[in-house]
């Protein structure tokens, strides 16, 4: 009588990463793996849309702060959109007339850490997404079958 | 005296000014999601994901303040009793 053994390879699979870019989280619903990509999609936007909130759009610059920019791109098509809308609703000042420029710019920490929420949303974003690219499948555990007590790394999995 | 501020407030479009005073507030948030991403794709189980999102992101805020006990320890006290020259 034989048994399967556990699986330790990994898919090396392009569309997913390119999916966990396009949407968090995205990437790994399509592997299957649909509480963990909806986890990473509640993780990702919650860092995203508090900069966004803590900061206003300002936080998403492309023209002024290109370097940020470059990691908040990361969190993929909604970076781009937030920066779309600061370039042509925030910036315009024929826009947002009852709003003078002072008040919705951000200055100081607020700024800085709003700026900071998406940058790392874009970066932690950045991990998900090689997750995905070179995607280990989970042999046990998933449907309760073979789950253990307590959570176990990939890699003590690896080494078992 | 938070009141006055929030008058004429637009989220998303005006930044919350208010953080610029408790900004290390902010730490706790930022601490839990990103707990929440790294767990959701290191742990090989997720029956226990949200005890272990708590660990972390307690973790994550017990060592930046040790870090700014340490920074405030060697700014403060230490080199100021480095001599000069």
């Amino acid at each position: 009588m034989s048994t399967a053994a556990p699986s330790n390879e990994r898919l090396f699979s392009p569309p997913a990463a390119a999916c966990a870019w396009l949407w968090p989280g995205l990437g790994h619903i399509v592997l299957g793996e649909k509480r963990r990509g909806l986890l990473i999609m509640f993780g990702v936007l919650f860092l995203f849309f508090s900069g966004l909130l803590i900061g206003g759009f300002d936080a998403v610059d492309r023209v002024d702060d290109r370097l940020w920019f470059l990691a908040q791109a990361l969190c993929g098509p909604i970076a781009f959109v937030a920066d779309f809308i600061n370039q042509s609703v925030i910036k315009d000042p024929n826009v947002l007339a009852s709003f003078d420029e002072t008040r919705t710019t951000g200055l100081a920490r607020v700024n800085e850490i709003g700026t900071l929420f998406i940058a790392l949303a874009g970066l932690m974003n950045l991990t998900v997404i090689i997750d995905a690219l070179h995607f280990a499948p989970k042999d046990s555990g998933r449907d309760g079958s073979n789950a253990a007590s307590t959570p176990r790394r990939r890699s003590e999995d690896q080494a078992a | 005296m938070m009141f006055p501020l929030l008058l004429g407030y637009l989220p998303f479009v005006v930044p919350l000014h208010f953080f610029n005073t408790w900004w290390y507030v902010l730490l706790v948030p930022l601490a839990f999601g990103i707990a929440v991403i790294y767990k959701a794709t290191r742990l090989a189980r997720l029956e226990d994901f949200w005890r272990q999102v708590i660990i972390m992101t307690t973790q994550i805020i017990l060592a930046m303040i040790g870090l700014a006990i340490a920074l405030t320890v060697l700014v403060q006290l230490v080199i100021p009793r480095l001599p000069v020259g």
